[in-house]
C-alpha cells in the first residue's frame, strides 16, 4: 500500500486570530445561546419590571409601585383566586397521585390481565386537552344539560341533580383525572427499573409481602412519587382551560382565570396581570426548583439503568378487580368524554337528552370546512393556524433544541451551564405566566397580533421538552463518534449532518411529535396572544363555548381530539421503530 | 520541507493543557521520526490522552507547538490552530466510534467521500483497506453487527484509508478481551507496519507498549519521566516511577557510597540493623554520596540455600513459595523488607529455609528516588 497522502499538500494553520473565532462551530452555537437567552430573559425581565407599575386612575400613565401586589392580599377576587388556586391544585395533586400510583402498581407489578395492552391507554389523558375534558365533563354533569343527571332523572327518578361539575370539585376532579398520567409516568419507569433483588433480598429476611412493599418497594419509588405530584401540581396552578370552563363562570376564579381577565377585556391591566403572574409563576417556579434539586437526585433507581424483570404480584382474584379498576379510569378519562361530546356534537341543540330524530352533522360543516361560506371564522382560522403553529414552532424549536443541547453536552464552561440554566426557567413558569411576559414584552413591536409572537411563546416555553428529549439520546451517544468524524475530514457542519443528527434521530422526532400535540392543543398561552385572525384551535374552541353553544364546541373538541390521537398513534409507531435503531 | 529541524516528523514543544486549574499537561516536549511507533504509556490521569488529543486538534493547549512534516499545526504563541478535520489525521479511538447508522464499507468510505474522490476510486480503496484489516467479507454489515473486535478493524480502516500523515490510538484495545487484545496487538503492529505510517499510541498497559512500539514515552503527573525504546525502558528504567511502573522490582531506598568510574558504583541499602553494599549500574545523574533507589527485578535475584559460606550479603528466610516449573517465585523476608524473587536454583525451596540472595551486578541498578 503506497503512503503518499491524499489530496491535499501539507498546510500550515492559518495564524489569524479571526479563523479561530468565526468557526462554524462558534457562530451557531453563539446565535443559539443568544436566541435562547433573549427568547427566556426578556419576558422574565419585562414581566417583573411591570408588576411594580401602577395604572393610574386616568388609564394612560403609570408610576412605581407595591400596589400591584398589595390588592392580591386587598382585593378580595384576587385574594379569593389566589385561594382557590391553591386548593384546586392540592386537590387535583391528591387525586392524580392516588390513581396514577395505583395504576402504576397495577400495570408494573402485578399479574394484572392485559396490563400490556392498557399501558398505552392509560397515557391518552396526556395527550387530550385538559379544556376539552373540562367541555365534556360539562356537558356529561352540568346540573341542567349534563346528560348523566338527564339520565339520572328519567331512569333513576331522581328530583334535581346527581352530579355538579360546576364548582371547585368539578374543576379538581377533571384536572386530576387528566394529569395522572403525569405521576403514572414518572412511578410507572420506576417500578419497572427497580432492581427485583432489593425485594427478593427482604424476602428473605422474612418480611411479608405487605411489609415489603410498604417497607423497601414505597420507600424506593417515593421520590418517583413525589416528581409526579409537584409536576401535577404546579401544571394544575397554571391550567387555564378547566377553571375557565367549569369555575370562572359560577364564581370560583383561579390566578389564571384572573390574569386572563387582566390581560384582555373591558378593564385590561398588564401591570396588575404582570404581579399576579409573578405571584403565579414564583410559586411554580419554587416547587419546580425543589424537585430539580432536592427530589430529582434521589431517584436511587433511575441510576442503574438496568433492564430488569421485576417481580410480579399474584393478586388471585383480585387481579379481576385490578382491571376492573383500569377499565373504570379509562371509562371515565378517556371513553365517556369523548362518546359524550360526540353525541353533543351531533344535536344542533343541546338540552341534555339524546334526540335521535334530531341527528346532524351541520355543526362539522360549520366549524371545520374553511373553504366554505357559512363557516365560523374563528373556528375554521384555528385549524389552519394551529398545523401552521405546530408544524414551524415544533421544527423550529427542535434546531434550537439541538443546537442547545450539543453545546450543553458537547461543550465545557461557563456558557454551557448557563445555557442548561436558562433551560430550565421556562419549565418553572406556566404558559400564561410566560405569555403575559412575552405580551408585555412585545406589545409595542411589529410582531403583536400576528402568529410570529405566538410562535414565539410556545417555543419559549416549550423548547425545554424537546431539548430533555435530545439531551437523553446525546447522553447516550459517545463524544467519539463525533470526533471520529472531523478526524476523518469533515468540518463541524458536515459531521452534524452526517453524524450527529443522524444518530440523534429518534430524540429529535420523539420531541418534534411531543412538540407538535402540545402546540395543536395549546390553550394559556394562545388566549393571550392571539387576536383576531390569529386564533388556534384551542382558542377556537374557547370561542365556540363562550359565544356560540356547546354542540359547535362539541364538534371542533372532537376534531381536535382525533388529530391528536392520531398524532399519538403514529408517533408510537415510528418512533418505536426508530428508536430500534439508536 | 518534511521534517522539523531535528529530524522528527512529529514535533511536540513545550506543551501545556490545563483542566480548570489542574495542569493535566505540564509542559512536555517530543518528536517521532517518520514511520516510527511511539507509545505514550502511563497510569490514568497522566495526561496521554490529552496529549493525543492536542495532537489530533480535538483539544487546545494552553501553550506550546505540534508540527506533522514541517508543517505548524497548533502554536500557541503565533496563534495558529489547524481544525481537526484540515490535519489528515487517522485516529482510533477507544469506544472503536464506528457509526452504528452506517455499514462497514460507509463507514469506512466516509473519509474518502469528504475528500470527494471519485466512486470507483473509493469502492478500490475501501476494498484494499478492509482486505488489510481482514474484514472483506463483512463490508455490507451494520457496523452495529459486528463484535468488538470487528469494530476495532473497522476503525482501523477507517483511520488509515485515507493514508493520512499521522495515526493516533487512543487505548485500542483496552475494551477487548485478553486473548483478543493479544492478538490484535501483533496484528495492529504488523498492518502498521505494512502501510508504514507514523503513529502514536497511547496505553495504560505496559506489556502492550513493550510489544508494539519503536520507542515509549513513560509519563506521570502531566511530565515525561522516561524515553527510549522498549528494551532500554525495561532494562534501564531511570527511577522509582519508571521501574516500579514497567514490570515488577524490588525497590529500596539507600545511598551511592563510591562510584567506580562511568555509570558503575556501590549502594548501600540498610534493613533491620543489616547494612550491606552491592555493586550496582548508575542511573544517569547519580553520583557519590546521593540518595538513590536500589532497583532489581525478581528474574535477576537468585536464592541460594547454605548461606554461611557465601560471604557478605543479603540473607533472608524464605517465607512463601510457588513452584512456576521453569523457576519458583518466592518471598524471602529481610528485615521489614520483602524480597521478590524468580528463583532459579535447583534444590526446591521452602517456608522457614535461611536462603542466600545473589544478585546480578548487570541488573542491579541504582535509580533516581
Amino acid at each position: 500500500m503506497a503512503t503518499e497522502i491524499l489530496t491535499r499538500p501539507v498546510e500550515d494553520a492559518p495564524t489569524s486570530r479571526w479563523h479561530s473565532i468565526f468557526t462554524q462551530e462558534n457562530i451557531a452555537t453563539t446565535l443559539a445561546s443568544l436566541l435562547v437567552g433573549a427568547a427566556v430573559i426578556l419576558p422574565l425581565f419585562a414581566i417583573i419590571l411591570s408588576s411594580f407599575q401602577i395604572l393610574d386612575s386616568s388609564g394612560f400613565g403609570t408610576e412605581w409601585g407595591l400596589d400591584n401586589y398589595r390588592s392580591l392580599l386587598k382585593d378580595r377576587v384576587i385574594y379569593g383566586a389566589f385561594v382557590n388556586t391553591l386548593l384546586i391544585s392540592s386537590g387535583a395533586t391528591l387525586l392524580a397521585t392516588f390513581l396514577g400510583v395505583s395504576l402504576a402498581w397495577i400495570n408494573a407489578r402485578t399479574n394484572c390481565p392485559w396490563r400490556g395492552k392498557l399501558e398505552p391507554f392509560n397515557l391518552i389523558p396526556f395527550f387530550l386537552s385538559p379544556f376539552v375534558g373540562a367541555i365534556a365533563w360539562h356537558n356529561l354533569a352540568a346540573p341542567k344539560v349534563g346528560l348523566l343527571n338527564n339520565l339520572a332523572r328519567e331512569i333513576l327518578g331522581i328530583k334535581g341533580h346527581l352530579l355538579n361539575v360546576d364548582n371547585i370539585y368539578g374543576v379538581i376532579w377533571v384536572t386530576g383525572i387528566f394529569f395522572t398520567p403525569l405521576v403514572y409516568l414518572f412511578v410507572v419507569g420506576s417500578l419497572r427499573r427497580m432492581d427485583p433483588s432489593l425485594e427478593d433480598s427482604a424476602r428473605t429476611t422474612g418480611a411479608g409481602l405487605l411489609r415489603t412493599t410498604l417497607t423497601v418497594t414505597l420507600p424506593l419509588v417515593t421520590p418517583g412519587i413525589l416528581s409526579g405530584a409537584i409536576i401535577v401540581f404546579v401544571t394544575s396552578a397554571g391550567e387555564f382551560g378547566v377553571p375557565f370552563k367549569l369555575g370562572a363562570p359560577y364564581g370560583w376564579e383561579t390566578l389564571t382565570t384572573q390574569i386572563f381577565t387582566k390581560a384582555v377585556g373591558d378593564d385590561a391591566n398588564h401591570y396588575l396581570g404582570a404581579a399576579m403572574s409573578m405571584t403565579l409563576g414564583a410559586i411554580t417556579a419554587f416547587f419546580i426548583w425543589i424537585q430539580r434539586r432536592i427530589i430529582a437526585p434521589r431517584e436511587y433507581t433511575t441510576v442503574t439503568g438496568k433492564g430488569f424483570r421485576p417481580n410480579l404480584i399474584d393478586l388471585g382474584p383480585w387481579k379481576w378487580a385490578a382491571l376492573a379498576y383500569n377499565l373504570a379510569y379509562l371509562f371515565i378519562a378517556v371513553l365517556l368524554p369523548l362518546v359524550c361530546l360526540v353525541i353533543v356534537s351531533l344535536h344542533p341543540v343541546w338540552e341534555g337528552r339524546i334526540i335521535f330524530t334530531d341527528l346532524t352533522f351541520w355543526n362539522y360543516k360549520k366549524t371545520l370546512f374553511f373553504w366554505w361560506p357559512e363557516r365560523i371564522v374563528s373556528a375554521t382560522n384555528g385549524i389552519v393556524n394551529s398545523f401552521i403553529l405546530a408544524f414551524i414552532g415544533a421544527s423550529i424549536a427542535m434546531i434550537l433544541a439541538l443546537v442547545v443541547s450539543y453545546m450543553i453536552h458537547r461543550t465545557k464552561g461557563f456558557g454551557s451551564r448557563l445555557l442548561d440554566f436558562l433551560c430550565v426557567i421556562p419549565i418553572g413558569f406556566p404558559g400564561i405566566v410566560i405569555a403575559m411576559g412575552v405580551l408585555v414584552t412585545y406589545i409595542k413591536t411589529p410582531i403583536y397580533a400576528t402568529l410570529w409572537i405566538i410562535l414565539l411563546g410556545y417555543i419559549t416555553r416549550f423548547f425545554p421538552y424537546g431539548q430533555r428529549n435530545i439531551s437523553a439520546v446525546m447522553l447516550a451517544v459517545s463524544e467519539e463518534l463525533d470526533q471520529s468524524s472531523r478526524m476523518a475530514g469533515a468540518s463541524w457542519l458536515t459531521t452534524l449532518k452526517r453524524v450527529t443528527i443522524p444518530l440523534l434521530k429518534p430524540g429529535i422526532f420523539a420531541g418534534w411529535i411531543l412538540l407538535f400535540v402540545i402546540f395543536l392543543r395549546e390553550l394559556s398561552i394562545s388566549i393571550i396572544l392571539y387576536s383576531t385572525g390569529t386564533e388556534t384551535l384551542s382558542v377556537g374552541v374557547y370561542y365556540l363555548t363562550n359565544f356560540e353553544n356547546e354542540p359547535l364546541t362539541s364538534a371542533l373538541s372532537v376534531a381536535q381530539s382525533v388529530v391528536l390521537l392520531l398524532c399519538v398513534y403514529f408517533f408510537r409507531r415510528i418512533a418505536g421503530r426508530e428508536a430500534l435503531t439508536a | 520541507m518534511n521534517e522539523a529541524a531535528n529530524g522528527n516528523y512529529l514535533d511536540v514543544q513545550g506543551l501545556v493543557k490545563y483542566f480548570g486549574s489542574d495542569r493535566a499537561v505540564d509542559g512536555i516536549s517530543f518528536g517521532v521520526p517518520k514511520g516510527r511507533f511511539l507509545t505514550l504509556l502511563g497510569p490514568s490521569g497522566c495526561g496521554k490522552t490529552t496529549t493525543l488529543m492536542c495532537i489530533a486538534g480535538l483539544h487546545k493547549p494552553d501553550a506550546g507547538e505540534i508540527s506533522v512534516g514541517g508543517a505548524l499545526f497548533t502554536s500557541v504563541s503565533q496563534r495558529a490552530y489547524l481544525p481537526p478535520e484540515k490535519r489528515d489525521i487517522g485516529m482510533v479511538f477507544q469506544s472503536y466510534a464506528i457509526w452504528p447508522h452506517m455499514t462497514v464499507t460507509q463507514n469506512v468510505a466516509y473519509p474518502l467521500e469528504i475528500r470527494k474522490l471519485s466512486h470507483s476510486e473509493i469502492g478500490d480503496r475501501v476494498a484494499e483497506a478492509l482486505r488489510l484489516v481482514g474484514l472483506s467479507d463483512m463490508a455490507g454489515k451494520l457496523a452495529t453487527n459486528l463484535s468488538g473486535g470487528q469494530q476495532q478493524r473497522a476503525a482501523l480502516a477507517r483511520a488509515i484509508v485515507f493514508r493520512p500523515r499521522l495515526l493516533l490510538f487512543d487505548e485500542p484495545l483496552s475494551n477487548l478481551d485478553l486473548k483478543l487484545r493479544e492478538q490484535m496487538r501483533v496484528e495492529l503492529k504488523r498492518i502498521q507496519h505494512e502501510v508504514g505510517i507514523t503513529s502514536v499510541y497511547v496505553t495504560h498497559d505496559q506489556s502492550e507498549a513493550l510489544v508494539m512500539s519503536d520507542d515509549i514515552i513513560v509519563m506521570s503527573k502531566g511530565v515525561i519521566q522516561q524515553t527510549g525504546g522498549p528494551h532500554a525502558i525495561y532494562a534501564r528504567p531511570l527511577n522509582r516511577f519508571v521501574s516500579n511502573f514497567i514490570g515488577v522490582a524490588n525497590l529500596l531506598d539507600g545511598r551511592i557510597v563510591r562510584v567506580f568510574g562511568p555509570g558503575r558504583g556501590e549502594i548501600e541499602v540498610a534493613q533491620g540493623g543489616d547494612k550491606v553494599r552491592l555493586p550496582c549500574l548508575l542511573a544517569d545523574g547519580i553520583g557519590e554520596g546521593s540518595e538513590a533507589v536500589l532497583s532489581v527485578r525478581p528474574e535477576n535475584v537468585d536464592a541460594l540455600r547454605d548461606p554461611q559460606g557465601l560471604g557478605a550479603g543479603i540473607r533472608g528466610e524464605v517465607i512463601q513459595t510457588i513452584f512456576l516449573g521453569n523457576c519458583q517465585d518466592c518471598r524471602v523476608r529481610w528485615g521489614d523488607f520483602e524480597w521478590k524473587v524468580l528463583a532459579h536454583s535447583r534444590e526446591r525451596l521452602r517456608p522457614g529455609d535461611r536462603v542466600y540472595l545473589r544478585l546480578d551486578p548487570e541488573h542491579t541498578l541504582a535509580v533516581r528516588p
